[in-house]
């Protein structure tokens, strides 16, 4: 009796073993966006994980945690154990998210492991040909007329869009003011309408829409897909060649090296894939394949650059 | 006319089972979502986004706009039946929709609601398809003073809410406006009595809100007064409940100013399904020769509310065609459906992709049909819900209330806001202080507070004069306001005369 239990129990141990040391992943894997069904970073993880399928039998189940500017699904990831099956979808307005609202970088950003950076999506100062104020001169001239009246339009206080407004202004001696709208599409129908002369965004918001033209967009050479827009350099504003929004994938801060790992080798096939390519580079959008050095790299950049600006305006103490 | 042949080869495109099978469940789904408390329009049309990925790009779109305009509608059921609005915009609608229910008429709120919502619908889709392209300039006419403007009209028409309660239905209006304080200040990010709950940042959630407000109260109070009696309602007398052809004629005008007047508020991003609602009711209430029946199970009432409402998912649709900005939370997700197939949501749709477009006007009016024929059925089968008793209806409308809260975003927080907002409307039901301008203010509260911050950043406080649309709103707010005491104060004079003469 005891010799049959004992075996029963070694069999236990064994496959519960088994089981611990199985590859990862071997259940879905959830996860988590911040942005509601139909939002940018909805789209783009769908669309990741729609071409993910042709390089793992892995499932993945997508889940919106929407609310508080991203802090909710951020929270619902952390409360979760640190085991790689959940993982988070942020992007850089969600960095923002946690400064703006004086939440602990430390927990917030820091409690995670930036695993997986899919692109670069050039930041870009948008105006309208409909206003008589639509090109970077324009601007220069009637921001000096106004002196600090000029209004950009753009979603949240704070957020990426913001911050590239602030060091625009910095770079070029200019004074403006910000007006947050509710959504980027508000704010460019808030450009397109007269209100503000200036709508930050990227390159892709344009597309589809009547009216719009971009008046400098951020990188070191014209865009492929918009070669009327004028770079930062050639207007003479150095220094602004490198400003983007990026989208990625994030896991909790323990979870094993196994998993990232896995991630981080997962992106490089679909970075890789035209299919994936074809739905980004139209847009002007940078493929990349960043793993966790060149990712986490990047957040401490940005959390730094907005920490300086931000008490710079006044916007956190 | 070009818009009629571009019509027909829409319809061409919708020949077949497949496009007939994809509304008839894009209608389904719609209604069902839409009766469900806890699913909006908005989230009816996001859960089945997923399900379009795999169809045409056509195709999708086809179905989440039949969802969409269903959904619309089927929000009014439970208002009718259990004064439970399925969506936002139904608030309205179970204004009157739920007293005729009351009275055993449920049979004329369903009816009314459906055909002023099919009607509603095809004065919205009309709208649309003959002049999308220059209402949607009127969009840009719309700057935050205008918004401001419009958002303070909409506050007006509490004072038709509170059926001469002025002081209550102040007070309850500016407890809505004081719990919208509650949240992360859209300007600066500051928050503002969140205790630093993170579930707080967005203030509360409108749909647990709303059902605790309307549904929880009504339970309460009916649990308070022990009365599970109902009057007896024969199968029999159920027959004979529906509206008649001649019923419906009657309110043709309603419906019509409705829907106009949805299509139009439709239009502007963030004004939306229930400010139309709520606006179109209070016109005609004051249109109405009696007026003092309205909230007492007035069909005009419903006919108002349900076809401003329908006709608002057209009017949401013309920025996102005309401009390729969303007009409401669904016409957002539309957008995303665009993009995953790679499409862009804007005038270039109508130049590159004018099947698209215009298959997707022709489907509007082909689903409203359906609508109107699924609707006709579920309605022989919604109404038998007044024949539940209550002690059995009572727990089941509890539990659905519940489920229906944490739904919304799955969180047990929202379970708590729709208990306290339940037991908040009870107590104001006890103390007979109308529940429905709470609503308002929550509704209108952060659309007036942005805007007019937006306003005074922009150029201060001379621009809510200066532009000549907003000056126009304002000063028919104040003529709104003003009326009804003036209206009051000239009845007493002329009491007082009769008086007078008496003696």
């Amino acid at each position: 009796m005891k010799k049959s239990l004992l075996f029963v129990a070694l069999c236990l141990v064994i496959l519960s073993a088994g089981a611990a040391l199985a590859a990862y992943p071997d259940k879905p894997i959830r996860v988590v966006n911040y942005a509601g069904p139909g939002g940018l970073m909805d789209v783009t993880s769908r669309k990741f994980i729609s071409v993910a399928q042709k390089y793992t039998n892995a499932v993945f189940v997508v889940e919106n945690k929407e609310g508080a500017g991203g802090l909710i699904g951020m929270q619902a990831v952390l409360e979760q154990p640190a085991d790689g099956y959940t993982v988070f979808a942020p992007t850089t307005s969600v960095v923002m998210k946690v400064l703006t609202s004086n939440k602990d970088i430390d927990e917030y950003v820091w409690g995670f492991e930036w695993v997986a950076m899919l692109m670069r999506d050039p930041e870009c100062l948008i105006g309208s040909d409909k206003n008589a104020v639509h090109t970077w001169a324009d601007v220069v001239k009637d921001a000096k007329e106004k002196n600090g009246a000029q209004l950009w339009t753009g979603p949240a206080a704070g957020g990426n869009d913001h911050l590239m407004a602030m060091k625009t202004w910095e770079v070029a001696g200019i004074k403006a003011k910000w007006i947050p709208y509710n959504s980027g599409p508000e704010a460019m129908l808030g450009v397109l309408s007269g209100q503000g002369v200036v709508y930050v965004g990227n390159p892709a918001d344009i597309g589809g829409r009547e009216g719009y033209n971009i008046i400098a967009v951020s990188s070191k050479e014209r865009l492929k897909s918009f070669p009327d827009a004028p770079t930062f350099g050639e207007l003479g504003l150095m220094g602004m060649d490198d400003e983007t929004m990026w989208r990625g994938f994030c896991v909790k801060k323990g979870t094993p090296e196994e998993a990232m790992v896995w991630w981080e080798d997962l992106l490089k096939k679909v970075a890789a894939d035209p299919d994936w390519r074809s739905f980004l580079e139209p847009d002007g959008i940078e493929v990349v394949d960043w793993g966790r050095d060149k990712f986490t790299e990047q957040v401490k950049k940005d959390v730094d650059d907005s920490l300086t600006y931000m008490k710079k305006y006044g916007i956190i103490k | 006319m070009e818009v009629f042949s571009h019509l027909y080869d829409g319809l061409a495109a919708l020949a077949g089972a497949r496009p007939f099978i994809i509304m008839v469940v894009g209608v389904i789904v719609g209604i069902l979502g839409g009766a469900m408390p806890g699913i909006s329009p908005s989230m009816a049309v996001a859960l089945l986004l997923p399900f379009t990925f795999g169809m045409t790009p056509t195709m999708g779109i086809v179905m989440l706009c039949a969802i969409y305009l269903a959904a619309n509608y089927g929000g009014s059921i439970t208002a009718v039946i259990i004064n439970t609005p399925g969506t936002p915009s139904a608030v309205v609608t179970a204004f009157d929709g739920y007293p005729l229910a009351q009275q055993g008429k449920a049979g004329w709120g369903l009816g009314i609601s459906l055909i002023a919502s099919v009607a509603g619908g095809f004065i919205g889709i009309a709208i649309l398809i003959l002049f999308a392209i220059p209402l949607a300039g009127l969009a840009l006419k719309f700057w935050p003073a205008e918004y401001f403007a419009l958002a303070l009209m909409g506050l007006t028409t509490v004072a038709s809410l509170g059926g001469g309660k002025w002081v209550e239905s102040f007070v309850a209006v500016l407890l809505g406006l004081l719990l919208n304080t509650i949240g992360m200040d859209h300007m600066t990010g500051t928050s503002r009595f969140t205790f630093d709950i993170i579930r707080l940042y967005d203030g509360f959630s409108f749909v647990p809100a709303l059902i605790g407000l309307f549904a929880i109260s009504e339970v309460l109070d009916n649990v308070e007064s022990f009365n599970f009696n109902m009057a007896k309602i024969e199968v029999a007398d159920l027959k004979s409940v529906w509206p008649t052809v001649k019923d419906y004629m009657k309110l043709k005008w309603t419906i019509a100013r409705a829907g106009i007047l949805g299509t139009v508020i439709g239009i502007f991003p963030g004004a939306g399904g229930t400010i139309a609602s709520f606006i179109a009711y209070d016109v005609e209430k004051r249109l109405s020769k009696e007026p003092e029946t309205f909230g007492r199970g007035n069909p005009h009432g419903v006919a108002a509310a349900e076809s401003a409402n329908s006709s608002s998912v057209s009017g949401a649709l013309v920025p996102l065609l005309a401009l390729g900005i969303p007009g409401s939370a669904s016409a957002a997700v539309l957008v995303g459906a665009l993009m995953i197939h790679e499409l862009r949501p804007g005038p270039e749709l109508f130049t590159r992709h004018p099947l698209l477009v215009y298959t997707l006007f022709s489907s509007l009016l082909v689903s409203n049909v359906i609508l109107l024929a699924l609707g006709a059925f579920g309605s022989r089968l919604w109404i038998k819900v007044s024949l539940i008793p209550k002690r059995i209806l009572y727990p089941f409308i509890f539990v659905f209330s519940m489920i229906g809260s944490y739904a919304v975003r799955s969180s047990l927080f929202d379970i708590g806001v729709c208990f306290g907002f339940g037991v908040l409307g009870w107590i104001l039901n006890r103390y007979r202080y109308p529940v429905s301008p709470i609503v308002l203010g929550l509704v209108l509260g952060a659309m007036l507070e942005t805007n007019l911050q937006m306003t005074l950043m922009m150029g201060g406080p001379s621009l809510f004069l200066t532009r000549p649309i907003s000056a126009l709103l304002l000063l028919l707010s104040v003529v709104l306001i003003a009326w009804p005491f003036i209206a009051d104060m000239k009845a007493r004079k002329k009491r007082q005369v009769q008086k007078s003469k008496g003696k």
